[in-house]
């Protein structure tokens, strides 16, 4: 069964998302973007052009480049938004027979799907080539406020671009879809969506099952570009009352000019303060001319001001409409790039007296949604297989009473972890395997679940013998733990039927246990981890002063008695710091033994203390699965 | 991600009675069928998942620097036109081109390459953008003239080259 794929048809850009591996994901197009610009073209050499392609040539093919068809699908003639938009739309509109509207492209005339139909063709292909599979059905999005006509115009336009179309879905559904607020009892969500050349505010009320739009408003002329261009004017004329000279008339200029501008928005999202820097933008007879100027965040939005009050002055009479007092919005959604301005979000949050939702990107957040409902249609596909997780941390005790976690909290299973571990003391030939289950750091903080004993381990130095201990958890969740000697072969092992089996309050008390606990769990440890290295520096200082015998001059010997002597008084003082400063004294005098052995020739030398250490704590060489 | 426990236990064949022996064994051959499929399946997702995020951490080491590499053009462009401006009044000094070249070479070593285009060449959407038309001797709808170089990093596109367009006869015809 082939995936169906959700799509935003937006009036200047689309996007594409699928669900995968149980989440909604924005699909690239050819051109590595994740939106696709709404405009299709057919280019002077008479070739078929769509998304940015079609952008590139717009300048000088006008009249054979076809944007913002959005405005005029599935409307009549005479409606009075489509007499608004025949004056400023650069290509040419007539009305159909059948009272509709038609758009003259290259030599022929197409209506208003038939242009959106290429554009839903090409987020087809370009899916299917970066899915590798055949994509047959989609969800498309539209507004709130689309009728029936405008609705079934957008999924014919679907069907000639080859899809079967499963939904056609209200965008501010898709969004509160992609926020996973569908999930949610009796709840009114306010969906404010600022696009590029559009502003759209829903009401919608969850309720079960089903998402219902109360209300709906919005203006179809206001949007993201108005900023630029009112940020491009003041440019424009700031710079001409500084250096006398107007841009303007200079189309190069211009272009710099509006790149610049745009950078420098985005920029005033993150930052207070941004420098449009435009070396040579252009010449007079003096010579060359650049552009310099600051633009501040406060300036930015004193120039904005006015938009952004009318869009909360339209969300106030929509939220009228329905009855409603601001009180009763559990939610708010923020939808379009424009949002991301700190002034907008703050007037949405002001109005509310609460913080919208705005963490998913939200130039992508309708093609998301679009793509849970359509995975939510898809529902019964055979192939998810529910898979289980541990709930809990599980280990062993190692040396001081640490707890030592084999398979984290939340590893999905079934899953295998294999460690080699360690002797603790000279000469031992048994240790015993605690396993043990929790989040705290300590041993004994943890809960036991089996204990048991591996001896017959040979005689040997302490951190010589390799003890491989491995858990596995099965499908059911049923952990086995074994411990092998892998000089001897000698193994013991043992099957814990119930490890997963505690209740979901049992786990939570856990976990807040655990989180309770962190810091002093933490301290506990750092001061048995110490303990265990100044032992084994101990160990290896003693011995290495046995070995060494006479060779070693006595002023070292003495040096070395003293600082050992030294660290074991500070050992059982319970100071990390303390232990670990006469740890490194310690090792620092050990050196010595090295440097007098290998004379003076070589004081750097490979020293007895580098290639003797025993693993620091008792785990040992390394994990492999 | 985490899944709530809801495995659902197939086995229900006790409660049947008496089945038929045939029954059973087909029964339990669909039951085989079904998990090793998907026993496959689970193998050939992670195999798959496995390639998939090598392809993406590939792309991720290619094109991760785009961004930042992109913020770079527009100093080349400053360049560019410092130069031909200085080269107008005769003082291009040598080492300006050198320190151009400098910042080049940085940005060539992470794979940004600047597109050839050629006066009377193809008007061609995927590299280039249309800025304008003039009256040229080259054929209509070429090339005239490059007002910005266009810029590659490997295969990608980071900013078409800014051209104008030598102008249709046909229009001049139309607009007299």
């Amino acid at each position: 069964m082939s995936k169906i794929i959700g799509i935003d048809l937006g009036t200047t850009n689309s996007a594409v998302a699928v669900i995968q591996g149980g989440e909604p994901k924005i699909v690239e197009n050819n051109e590595g973007a994740n939106t696709t610009p709404s405009i299709v073209a057919i280019s002077k050499a008479n070739e078929r052009l769509v998304g940015l392609l079609a952008k590139r040539q717009s300048v000088t093919n006008p009249k054979n480049t076809i944007f913002s068809v959005k405005r005029l699908i599935g409307r009549k003639w005479s409606d009075p938004e489509v007499q608004r938009d025949k004056a400023w739309l650069p290509y040419e509109i007539k009305e159909s027979d059948a009272g509709g509207v038609e758009i003259k492209m290259s030599d022929r005339w197409y209506k208003p799907e038939e242009i959106s139909a290429m554009v839903l063709a090409k987020i087809k292909a370009d899916t299917e080539a970066k899915l590798g599979e055949k994509i047959e059905e989609a969800v498309i999005t539209v507004p709130a406020y689309f009728d029936d006509s405008q609705r079934q115009a957008t999924k014919n336009a679907g069907e000639i671009a080859g899809f079967k179309v499963k939904r056609i879905l209200n965008e501010p559904t898709a969004a509160a879809l992609a926020y996973g607020l569908n999930k949610k009892k009796n709840e009114k969500i306010v969906v404010y969506d600022f696009g590029g050349g559009t502003f759209d505010v829903s009401v919608l009320e969850v309720g079960g099952d089903t998402v219902e739009v109360k209300a709906t408003g919005g203006d179809t002329h206001l949007g993201g570009d108005d900023f630029d261009k009112t940020i491009n004017e003041h440019l424009v004329k700031e710079y001409k009352k500084q250096e006398g000279i107007d841009v303007s008339k200079d189309p190069l200029a211009l272009q710099r000019l509006r790149e610049a501008s745009e950078r420098a928005k985005h920029e005033l999202s993150t930052s207070v303060e941004a420098e449009i820097n435009l070396p040579y933008i252009t010449s007079d007879v003096s010579g060359p001319k650049h552009f310099l100027l600051k633009l501040t965040r406060a300036k930015l939005e004193e120039l904005v001001h006015d938009y952004i009050e009318r869009s909360i002055k339209i969300l106030d009479s929509v939220i009228k409409e329905t009855n409603l007092t601001i009180k009763d919005i559990d939610e708010i959604v923020l939808v379009g790039g424009q949002t991301r301005m700190p002034a907008m979000q703050e007037a949405v949050k002001k109005y509310f007296g609460k913080d919208p939702h705005r963490n998913i990107n939200p130039d992508e957040v309708v093609a998301l949604g679009a793509a849970v409902q359509a995975g939510i249609l898809q529902g019964d596909v055979k192939d998810i297989l529910l898979l289980d997780v541990t709930p809990l941390s599980l280990g062993i005790e190692t040396r001081g009473g640490i707890f030592t976690k084999l398979i984290e909290k939340n590893t999905t299973i079934p899953t295998a972890k294999t460690q080699v571990f360690s002797t603790a003391a000279d000469s031992q030939t048994s240790v015993e395997i605690n396993v043990l289950q929790g989040e705290r750091e300590m041993a004994a903080d943890a809960k036991t679940l089996a204990r048991f004993m591996l001896d017959g381990i040979p005689p040997a130095p302490m951190g010589v013998p390799q003890i491989e201990v491995s858990f596995d958890i099965d499908a059911n969740g049923i952990l086995s733990v074994s411990a092998k000697d892998k000089a001897t072969g000698r193994s013991q092992s043992v099957r814990i039927e119930a490890s997963t089996a505690l209740s979901k309050e049992e786990i939570e008390k856990l976990k807040a246990e655990a989180a309770t606990h962190a810091e002093e769990d933490r301290k506990k440890r750092e001061l048995v981890e110490a303990k265990n290295s100044a032992e084994q520096l101990i160990y290896l200082a003693e011995k290495s002063l046995r070995e060494a015998g006479d060779k070693v001059p006595a002023d070292v010997k003495s040096g070395i008695e003293k600082k050992i002597e030294a660290l074991k008084s500070v050992k059982e003082s319970g100071d990390a710091s303390r232990l670990k400063e006469a740890a490194a004294e310690l090792s620092q005098e050990i050196q010595k033994i090295g440097a007098a052995m290998y004379g003076k020739s070589d004081n750097a030398g490979p020293g007895s203390a580098g290639e003797e250490e025993p693993p620091k704590t008792e785990e040992g060489t390394g994990t492999s699965n | 991600m985490i899944m709530n426990d809801e495995v659902k236990k197939p086995d229900e064949g006790g409660s049947q009675p008496s089945p038929q022996p045939e029954t059973e064994i087909d029964q339990l051959k669909r039951k085989l069928d079904e998990y090793l499929n998907g026993w496959k399946r689970a193998k050939a997702d992670l195999i798959n998942y496995q390639k998939d995020e090598g392809k993406r951490f590939e792309e991720i080491m290619k094109f991760g620097t785009m961004d930042f590499i992109r913020d770079f053009i527009p100093v080349l462009d400053s360049f560019d036109l410092a130069l031909s401006v200085l080269e107008k009044e005769g003082k291009a000094e040598r080492g300006v081109y050198m320190i151009r070249a400098q910042l080049e070479d940085v940005l060539k070593k992470r794979g940004l390459e600047r597109m050839a285009v050629a006066v009377g060449a193809l008007f061609d959407p995927a590299l280039h953008e249309s800025v304008g038309e003039i009256e040229s001797g080259e054929p209509p709808g070429t090339i005239a003239e490059e007002i910005e170089h266009g810029y590659l990093l490997y295969d990608r596109v980071v900013r078409p080259a800014r051209v104008k367009l030598a102008k249709w006869k046909q229009e001049l015809t139309t607009n007299n």
